[in-house]
């Protein structure tokens, strides 16, 4: 019986490859996005300027307020309505995007917060121009705070990609749906699924405990 | 060179800088001491802009802070600011730390920044340091990093917020005579300190401050031997009684 089930999951690889694919894919362009408008939004949150602090600590809030499976079905089924037509994947990585640039934010923000006033009077004092303080004494110094709890937020939001199936992207996740259909071993097909996540993010999560240890250790710039 | 006419500050409803009306000239050595929370090192910091004023004028080579046209990150320039706490960049080495200005605010090129700043590490007394971090650096070594890193601006006026209060007693000799090395070489300076044998050595004036106003200035010949007012001779009885 076992022995059927596994030749039937082994005849299904090419959909599970897709599936992973699109689940790699979906993480990698999101997070690649989430980082960079993370940053800004967290740089722009620190930069002093009240208003539109508060604007991004709101939206942050609203964002980390509900359940991500609701701002999906917000995106794909609602945004329609008023007239912007979007693919499952538009909307899926739209959505990811979205939670990792709100995660990345706080994160950023937080490091950017951590360094001592007494580094920016230094080079406000140096005459720096506010980008050249940002670039050479407050981001590194932010980074080596941030990049470990960065790199662990970077796990959870592969995970939380597994959410997308909900739209009709055949993630790993659906997949997994899919083939529990024609192989009714549940407990075999998802310990599969799981797998495959776990061999995307292991990787990840073997970099931020690395990262920690030479955090506490190195004095120089962090280099990866 | 430095010019404050009825300068006044506020902190909320603390009152921190009375009516402050002093002068420094070029080549100038002025020493400001006082009890603390007198005032000076706020004084001092509204100079290169770290703090603003509430009202009076406060000119600084040529330019009125607070004016339109005065750019403020183009005059700091010119003023280097040595911090109690030294404040070195900790992610860059000695070198990094002194060529990071040069390079990004006056453009230089870096290997002539970086001769530059090893020749300004080397008068400081720190030629085997070049690729030290601070951490790496006694207290001592790295205010002698911080004031390197200031000179290799090539600033007209220095500012020195008590440079040596946050140094073991065996460390604060070796930071006064860089101090006393700069001040002979014709620098514009204002010190923040209670250090009296710097003051007597190469001070023309010294400004004592007591609750945000400048009560008394002298030389420090007068000062020191004849304070004028009640209050100079407490603190200086306090101060000198060790």
């Amino acid at each position: 019986m076992i022995w059927f089930q596994f030749q039937s999951l082994i005849g299904s690889y090419p959909l599970a490859l897709r599936g992973l694919g699109m689940t790699v894919a979906l993480s990698a362009i999101s997070l690649v996005l989430g980082t960079l408008i993370g940053f800004t939004l967290g740089v722009l949150r620190t930069s002093g300027n009240r208003l539109v602090s508060r604007v991004i600590g709101l939206w942050i809030d609203l964002i980390r307020g509900t359940p991500f499976l609701v701002q999906i079905f917000l995106i794909f089924f609602i945004l329609p309505e008023f007239g912007v037509e979007l693919d499952a994947f538009t909307a899926g990585i739209i959505a990811l995007t979205n939670l990792a640039a709100c995660f990345i934010c706080e994160i950023v923000a937080a490091g950017i917060r951590s360094v001592p006033t007494g580094q920016v009077e230094a080079a406000l004092a140096s005459g720096l121009s506010q980008w050249q303080r940002m670039r050479q004494v407050v981001l590194p110094q932010a980074m080596r705070v941030s990049l470990p709890p960065l790199v662990g937020q970077y796990v959870l939001l592969i995970k939380d990609s597994s959410v997308v199936s909900a739209i009709g992207l055949t993630d790993l996740t659906r997949v997994g749906w899919l083939v529990v259909q024609r192989v009714p071993n549940g407990l075999l097909v998802f310990a599969i699924v799981g797998i495959g996540y776990f061999v995307v993010c292991y990787p990840l999560i073997l970099l931020a405990r690395r990262l920690e240890r030479r955090m506490s250790a190195a004095h120089g710039e962090v280099q990866l | 060179m430095i010019e404050f006419r009825g300068v006044n500050k506020w902190f909320g409803a603390l009152h921190v800088l009375k009516d402050i009306t002093l002068s420094v000239e070029p080549r100038e050595v002025v020493v400001v001491c006082g009890p603390s929370g007198s005032g000076k090192s706020t004084l001092i910091r509204c100079i290169n802009g770290l703090e603003t004023i509430k009202d009076g004028r406060l000119v600084v080579d040529g330019q009125r802070l607070g004016d339109r046209a005065t750019n403020m990150t183009e005059l700091r320039t010119e003023i280097g600011f040595v911090f109690q706490s030294f404040n070195l960049y900790p992610h860059k080495t000695a070198l990094e730390n002194v060529t990071l200005a040069p390079i990004h605010v006056r453009k230089i090129q870096r290997t002539e920044a970086e001769s530059a700043g090893r020749e300004m590490l080397a008068k400081v007394g720190l030629a085997e340091k070049f690729n030290a971090y601070p951490a790496e650096l006694s207290g001592g070594q790295q205010q002698r990093v911080a004031i390197a890193r200031c000179l290799c601006m090539r600033p007209k006026i220095m500012l020195f917020d008590e440079p040596t209060s946050a140094l073991d007693p065996e460390m604060i000799s070796e930071v006064l005579d860089v101090m006393v090395g700069v001040a002979e070489e014709g620098m514009t300076m204002m010190v923040v300190t209670h250090e009296m044998g710097f003051a007597r050595k190469v001070a023309q004036r010294v400004v004592f401050m007591d609750e945000g106003a400048v009560v008394e200035t002298g030389t420090p010949e007068e000062f020191f031997s004849d304070p004028k007012t009640d209050r100079s001779r407490a603190f200086l009885s306090k101060i000198l009684r060790h």
